[in-house]
């Protein structure tokens, strides 16, 4: 059990990557490569709040939310808004996490900082398995912003106007929805709870500038087996990579947890190339 | 001044690398010093990286950034090679670039398939797992304490010294530049830029998307197995951290920066990150802020990168100097040169049905067009026509019925395969590749109808330059036929829009199709142009093709077609000769009868 609970945490923060490039993806079709470098941004400043400061966990909360919040209005601003196509945002969208990474390293060092829970770090026996409190809180996290996000799209009309933009630009600005406001609304959202997810994940990954590339890989692991804007698809995907990778570095050794996930992708790049949750369009000329 | 730029451009344009790589040659002789001949060394090996990446994702539009673990797979081929007592350099760098292309073969085929971030991020993952990977195999690779006990190199029994891998590494990249540049100035070069433009364009040529994409993928990490291969000989010791992500986002840095659809773009880019690489410690700390920056400037304000740049440069000091202004007068339609025969095939399309959804776009519609006529395909607006010829082309998958080319069933073959067998289309709206000449664009239709491999492009082979010649000179053919002629060396994209649909007429018939399909070809074109546009298709009617005209311009129509085929939501409601259909009451109702009714709200 304990494996079970160690697998679902994992999975949570992989999720909690895969939320993020789908908010952003079902507002503007990009994909924002920078996403889980916002979240290490999220978890030094928790850091910077809990340790080097001695702040309240409130304030640190509010603190990690307008940081990275006012950072990922930034780049939709700088590396979003001036390039038309997806592609190419790609390319700036990584160049604005690289850039991330490097001043993170530059302010911050390479070590590892360990990030405090609020809620203790005493071990939870539930079920036979133990698990931490942090961990607890990162699953029913997770879990619970999705149930949220997915009830948010389909019953707001904001949320409605989002799917709809990421069904037809075109439709959805005749109709008057200001696609350039939702994009950078969907940025600044994501920054939000970014922020969030960067003090929450911190007490389990600690806060370290390498965090940003392999997160960035699990969560798009997890976006490709639950298919792309799929919220409760992005959970299962993460749960799953989590689990895979707690159990093979178990039973087979660190070394072949990676590998283990890569072989994920490669099969569900393989088999059912738009996800479990995704949909087939047909293409037009 | 401009005399003297003029000079300089009546030089080929390989004279200036050749320069440029014998100066690197030279160099040595000029005792720098170290660290200098170690700075080129390295730059000219990340250059080797780059130009994959160039490859890769400037020329076939697909983002890679696992060049990182290519890079790895080459070193790690050589440092085992040579561990093991085979030190021989060529060897070395042969088995590095086979190590390289398999990685890149094996990763490409699964990432390919879903395009843009899978592949992105799939080769991204490589380099997630090298130092795993070095690990598994510690015993052979050192683990991460690193490769070391390597030996050193020789050539044919020679024991090389540091002097000599200089010269080594300067060789290899020229030679590999050379080939580089082969291939992207080839057909092989248009042909990745089709691709990148639209996947749907280069299958209607008969490209197989999936292949050219992974054959440029595959082909760009060859030379970073090469460059694999001579960092691990020119410092006997290998360790997984240098193939890290670090490496990964300079090499990417490098190609945007010294712009990504450039050839020698590739070796600047990589001398300034390597620049930014190898300073005093305390400025590489700042590397990855500079490394992203690159990203970031590269993406949003240079695009193109430096190459770009130079490029925009050199075409503004040749306005000045007056080079290659020399004005062809305009000419119409040269009727004097005569339309080689082509062997039309019958388009045959029985009880043909699709639906979207609930929407049934097409009912059991059956129609035939034969050789040298020009079958007219009419009706109001949503009956149907476009979503028939998509379905001959093999966009889109048929629900039931049949479509036979010249007796031959097109089954279920992809839309590639039925390119090939002879059908050949233009599009509503234009698709024409940016960056390439009207010439070129032309020759792109050829592209499966005559082949030459990419060896023989990289060899300039007989066959191959027979090939091109009969590129040219068919090329040359079509467009004074088609009245472009004077326009061949003008960027097409930059052409007003009826010469663009001309233009796709043109290239629709360099490859002698059984069947051409023209989708809306007159519309948005002048009377003149109509006029010219007619002239040529009856011309290549006449020349015994099968003729598709999907129309709007009802008096075109009438005036062109030697058979109409007239649909209403989704289904034949008329077939006959233009004096029939035009006499025809129902035809008048549904679909003229619309065209009236629209004018008259209009006007009132």
């Amino acid at each position: 059990m304990t494996l079970i609970y160690a697998g679902l945490s994992l999975g949570a923060v992989y999720a909690l990557v895969a939320v993020g490039y789908n908010i952003v993806f079902i507002a503007s079709h990009s994909f924002n490569f920078a996403q889980a470098q916002l979240m290490m941004v999220g978890a030094f400043v928790a850091y910077l709040g809990y340790v080097t400061l001695k702040l309240p966990t409130v304030i640190v909360i509010i603190m990690a939310m307008t940081a990275v919040m006012l950072v990922a209005a930034f780049e939709e601003r700088i590396a979003v808004r001036p390039v038309a196509d997806h592609q190419t945002q790609l390319i700036t969208t990584l160049g604005f996490g690289t850039v991330l990474t490097g001043l993170v390293q530059v302010i911050w060092g390479t070590q590892p900082l360990q990030v405090p829970f609020a809620g203790g770090d005493e071990v939870l026996t539930f079920l036979g398995g133990r698990m931490f409190p942090d961990e607890l809180a990162l699953v029913v996290f997770a879990v619970a912003l999705v149930v949220a996000i997915s009830a948010y799209t389909q019953r707001r009309l904001n949320g409605l106007a989002l799917v709809a933009m990421s069904q037809d630009e075109e439709a959805a600005t005749l109709r008057g929805v200001s696609v350039r406001k939702l994009t950078f609304a969907a940025f600044a959202v994501t920054g939000l709870l970014s922020g969030v997810m960067g003090v929450l994940i911190g007490p389990k990954t600690y806060a370290v500038a390498t965090l940003g590339a392999a997160l960035a890989l699990k969560g798009f692991v997890a976006l490709a087996i639950g298919g792309f804007g799929s919220m409760y698809g992005g959970l299962i995907g993460g749960f799953a990579v989590g689990l895979v990778e707690q159990h093979v570095a178990r039973y087979f050794g660190s070394g072949f947890s990676n590998l283990s996930v890569f072989a994920i992708l490669l099969l569900v790049l393989l088999i059912r190339p738009t996800g479990l949750f995704g949909r087939v369009q047909e293409r037009t000329v | 001044m401009l005399t003297v730029w003029a000079g300089l451009r009546k030089l080929p344009s390989w004279a200036f690398p050749v320069a440029f790589a014998a100066l690197l040659l030279a160099v040595p002789l000029f005792d720098v010093g170290y660290e200098a001949t170690r700075y080129i060394e390295l730059s000219l090996i990340l250059a080797l990286v780059v130009s994959g990446l160039n490859i890769s994702l400037g020329y076939s539009g697909q983002l890679a950034i696992g060049q990182a673990a290519m890079y790895a797979a080459g070193a790690y081929t050589a440092g085992m090679l040579s561990t093991a007592g085979h030190t021989d350099l060529g060897l070395h760098i042969v088995a590095g670039g086979l190590a390289a292309l398999v990685v890149g073969i094996v990763t490409g085929i699964p990432g390919l398939r879903l395009g843009s971030w899978s592949l992105a991020m799939t080769s991204f993952f490589l380099v997630l797992l090298v130092p795993d990977v070095v690990d598994i195999f510690e015993e052979k690779t050192g683990g991460h304490l690193g490769l070391s006990g390597m030996l050193g190199p020789t050539l044919f029994g020679y024991v090389l010294k540091p002097a000599d891998m200089y010269l080594a590494i300067v060789v290899v990249a020229a030679v590999w530049f050379a080939v580089f540049r082969n291939v992207v100035v080839s057909r092989h070069g248009i042909a990745f830029q089709v691709l990148k433009q639209s996947p749907v364009l280069a299958s209607s040529l008969g490209m197989s998307v999936y292949r050219t994409k992974l054959t440029g993928y595959a082909i760009g990490a060859v030379p970073a197995g090469f460059a694999g291969a001579l960092l691990a000989n020119l410092d006997l010791y290998l360790s997984p951290e240098i193939f890290g992500f670090h490496l990964a986002t300079g090499a990417l840095a490098a190609s945007i920066l010294g712009g990504s659809v450039s050839i020698y773009g590739a070796i600047f880019g990589a001398g300034i990150v390597q620049f930014n690489n190898d300073q005093s410690s305390e400025f590489a700390q700042y590397s990855l802020i500079f490394f992203g920056a690159f990203l970031l400037i590269g993406g949003v304000l240079l695009r193109g990168g430096v190459a770009g740049v130079m490029r925009n440069a050199v075409r503004r000091l040749d306005r000045a100097a007056g080079i290659g202004a020399a004005v062809v007068p305009a000419q119409a339609t040269d009727s004097a040169t005569a339309m080689r025969p082509i062997s039309g095939g019958m388009l045959e399309v029985g009880k043909l049905s699709k639906a979207f959804g609930g929407n049934q776009a097409l009912r059991d519609v059956s129609l035939r067009a034969e050789p040298g006529k020009i079958t007219a395909l009419i009706g109001p607006n949503g009956s149907g026509k476009t979503t028939l010829l998509n379905l001959v082309c093999g966009f889109y998958r048929r629900d039931s019925g049949s479509i036979t080319v010249a007796g031959a069933s097109i089954a279920t073959a992809s839309s590639d395969r039925i390119a090939r067998l002879g059908i050949a289309r233009t599009f509503q709206t234009p698709l024409i590749p940016p960056g390439i000449t009207v010439r070129e664009v032309v020759i792109s239709g050829r592209y499966t109808a005559d082949r030459a491999g990419f060896l023989s492009a990289v060899l300039r082979s007989p066959h191959f330059r027979r090939v091109r010649e009969r590129d040219l000179q068919r090329a040359t053919e079509i467009l004074r036929l088609t009245g472009l002629i004077h326009l061949a060396d003008s960027e097409a994209v930059a052409l007003p829009l009826g010469m663009r649909r001309m233009l796709e007429v043109a290239r629709a018939l360099i490859r002698e199709p059984k069947v051409l399909l023209l989708d809306e070809a007159a519309s948005g074109l002048d009377e003149n142009e109509v006029r010219t546009l007619a002239s040529v298709v009856r011309q290549i009617r006449d020349a015994g093709c099968t003729v598709v005209l999907v129309e709007h311009n009802f008096d075109l129509v009438l005036a062109l077609a030697d058979r109409i085929v007239v649909l209403a939501r989704g289904g034949v409601l008329a077939e006959g000769t233009p004096a029939e259909i035009e006499a025809n009451v129902r035809v008048r109702d549904e679909y003229l009868g619309v065209v009236e009714e629209k004018d008259r709200q209009v006007s009132s």
